[in-house]
């Protein structure tokens, strides 16, 4: 007898959704085509979504090595702030700075990128500190208004060195003064830096710059020395500083973006329920053209069970490849966008992105739940008898 | 499994249904039997309730009045319920092959059968009826009597008990039809065979021949 594997495979091959799926390219194409397209599109709309939140990331990743705190209820670092200051026992220095705010052009909108004033003495150790190196121009000199940006910032408003910018060149702009680009510098934070001595001005003083202190704790101690801040009080018990630290940029970022899994949510959600109807009738067309197939299934004993089974796994796995493809397309459009459009313009965008692949997989589910559901309805209804003797007239 | 032994048995079977408005009675209390090893011809003008019949005897139909017993077992009213029995003991050979178009003729007789064994019994049984060089050729490329014959292969794979054929021959010319006769001739030899037809000369070797005449059986010699 012939009980052997390759034979029990072919007896298999006979009902298998895979032989129908291989040898039916041109029928299943549309329904393919549909759900490759919608999830390319899907991948393409929601993933430059991250790019706002990469590159906040990259303009708060030196808060990673630093914190900065302002007096919350004073114009200046007095003596009794000074002390407070000092007293941190998990500080291991502290700089007077002034922090302002380069604005650069996103997708949607704008993002801004802190730039620090600094005295003179201290900018080669801060720019070690946070891994940046000047590769064009050089650093600011005292009491000058040049400024050294990052080159993602420079890309991405599009300046050369010696070109000046600020709100006294242009009222819009959201750096206060006037500023002059004298130095370009490269790392994985996206930092400005200014001179200290220029950014105390009464301009600036007049412009509401409050006096910021760069604080640098004690190597492991960062999250110790924060919550030191955090905890520092005036007498009367009111709070003495205003502390930016990595933890108080990122809620206010997540603040600015809770939304947005919502909308792309609904957005998706709208869309794979009209995918998935167009899907069910297509599907209910296909079928059409299957009745005699499956009317005779059906007459020669087939369980109606086993036919729905072997129609929605054809709907699954039509769906997952489509969604596979169209993911792999969607991937390759964003790539194409982030190196042509994006890049060029100082924007960081996460190609690879959970959400995309969370929110477009509701496609191929809905799509094949309508579609089997729609088949098996027609299925349950479908009168072998009649299609045969339809057939024999 | 012995030569005589009662494969199918129809006892006082109606069948009506609805054809608009009007009640169609298909079927009037017909009773007949089909022993192993015997081949029963059906026979009657156009619309006399042959394929009904037929289709009632499959359990494809429920009758509406009278029981079908197929190997001693009274057939469940509900068609999805005898499914199970039309895959391991009928053969099905419709006046249109039916085949699937995207399967081999191979795949088409395969999707009938249950279990491995039936993959030599497809080669054995194509060997007999000329199919042997066609087995993995899509009914595409077939002619309407190799398409026939392939139906031919798909009823015979699960090696049936029971043959239930309707019309087999109609769309066949008289040679071809004739091929396909004595091959369903030799297989009724361990199975029970019943051929509905319209053209009594399909009918030569038969045991019985039965007419039916608007629902109702008559019975003459072969």
């Amino acid at each position: 007898m012939a009980a052997n594997g390759p034979h029990t495979g072919l007896a298999r091959r006979a009902l298998s959704p895979w032989t129908y799926l291989r040898r039916n390219p041109r029928r299943i194409a549309p329904l393919f085509a549909i759900q490759a397209l919608v999830t390319c599109l899907l991948v393409l709309i929601i993933t430059p979504t991250n790019a706002f939140e990469a590159t906040a990331e990259a303009n708060i990743r030196p808060l990673q090595v630093f914190t900065i705190v302002s007096p919350r209820l004073r114009r200046e670092f007095d003596e009794e702030l000074l002390a407070a200051l000092d007293k941190n026992p998990h500080m291991a220095s502290r700089v007077r700075a002034k922090m302002l705010w380069v604005r650069t052009p996103m997708i949607v909108g704008e993002g801004y990128a802190p730039l620090i004033a600094l005295p003179q003495e201290v900018r080669g150790a801060f720019l070690k500190r946070v891994g940046l190196t000047l590769t064009a121009g050089r650093l600011p000199e005292p009491g000058k208004d040049g400024a050294a940006l990052h080159e993602a910032v420079v890309q991405a408003r599009g300046m050369q060195l010696g070109d000046t910018f600020g709100q006294l060149v242009d009222r819009t702009d959201a750096t206060p003064g006037r500023f002059t680009l004298v130095g370009i510098l490269r790392g994985e934070s996206r930092l400005g830096l200014a001179d200290l001595e220029y950014a105390s001005q009464p301009y600036f003083v007049l412009a509401r710059q409050d006096p910021f202190q760069v604080i640098y704790a004690l190597p492991g101690q960062k999250a110790a020395s924060d919550a030191y801040l955090h905890a520092a009080a005036h007498e009367d018990g009111t709070e003495a500083l205003r502390v930016v630290d990595d933890a108080f940029v990122r809620s206010r970022i997540e603040a600015g973006l809770r939304n947005l899994p919502l909308v792309i949510g609904f957005i998706t959600f709208s869309v794979a329920i009209v995918v998935a109807l167009v899907i069910a009738l297509l599907n209910v067309i296909a079928f059409q053209v299957r009745v005699d197939e499956f009317g005779l299934f059906l007459a020669i004993g087939h369980s109606r069970q086993r036919l729905v089974v072997k129609l929605a796994i054809e709907a699954f796995l039509v769906a997952l490849l489509a969604w596979g493809v169209g993911l792999g397309l969607g991937l390759l459009g964003v790539w194409a966008y982030k190196v042509t459009w994006l890049e060029p313009r100082g924007i960081l965008m996460h190609v690879v992105d959970a959400r995309p692949l969370l929110f477009s997989i509701s496609v191929p589910l809905l799509s094949t739940v309508t579609g089997a559901f729609a088949l098996a309805r027609r299925l349950h209804r479908m009168d072998p008898v009649a299609v045969i003797q339809r057939r024999g007239v | 499994m012995s030569a005589g032994e009662l494969l199918l048995e129809a006892i006082d079977v109606v069948l009506e249904y609805h054809d608009g408005t009007r009640q169609v009675r298909a079927v009037d209390g017909v009773s007949l039997s089909l022993a192993r090893g015997s081949f029963v011809g059906l026979v009657g003008p156009s619309g006399s309730g042959k394929s009904s019949l037929l289709f009632a005897l499959a359990g494809l139909r429920p009758p509406t009045k009278g029981t079908v017993r197929m190997l001693g077992k009274p057939l469940p009213a509900r068609p999805d319920a005898s499914a199970p029995l039309r895959r391991t003991e009928v053969g099905f050979l419709f006046q249109e092959p039916f085949l699937v178009p995207y399967l081999t003729v191979r795949e088409n007789a395969l999707s009938h059968t249950v279990g491995p064994e039936a993959i030599e019994r497809v080669e054995s049984l194509a060997e007999e009826i000329g199919m042997a060089s066609m087995l993995d050729e899509r009914p595409h490329r077939l002619s309407g009597g190799e398409r026939q014959r392939a139906s031919l292969l798909r009823a015979l794979a699960n090696d049936p008990a029971l043959i239930l054929a309707d019309e087999p021959t109609a769309s066949l010319d008289q040679a071809t039809g004739q091929a396909v006769m004595a091959v369903l001739r030799r297989q009724a030899k361990d199975a029970g065979l019943l051929v509905v037809t319209h053209d009594p000369a399909m009918l030569a070797g038969a045991d019985r021949v039965l007419y039916l005449r608007d629902g109702r059986l008559g019975e003459g010699d072969a």
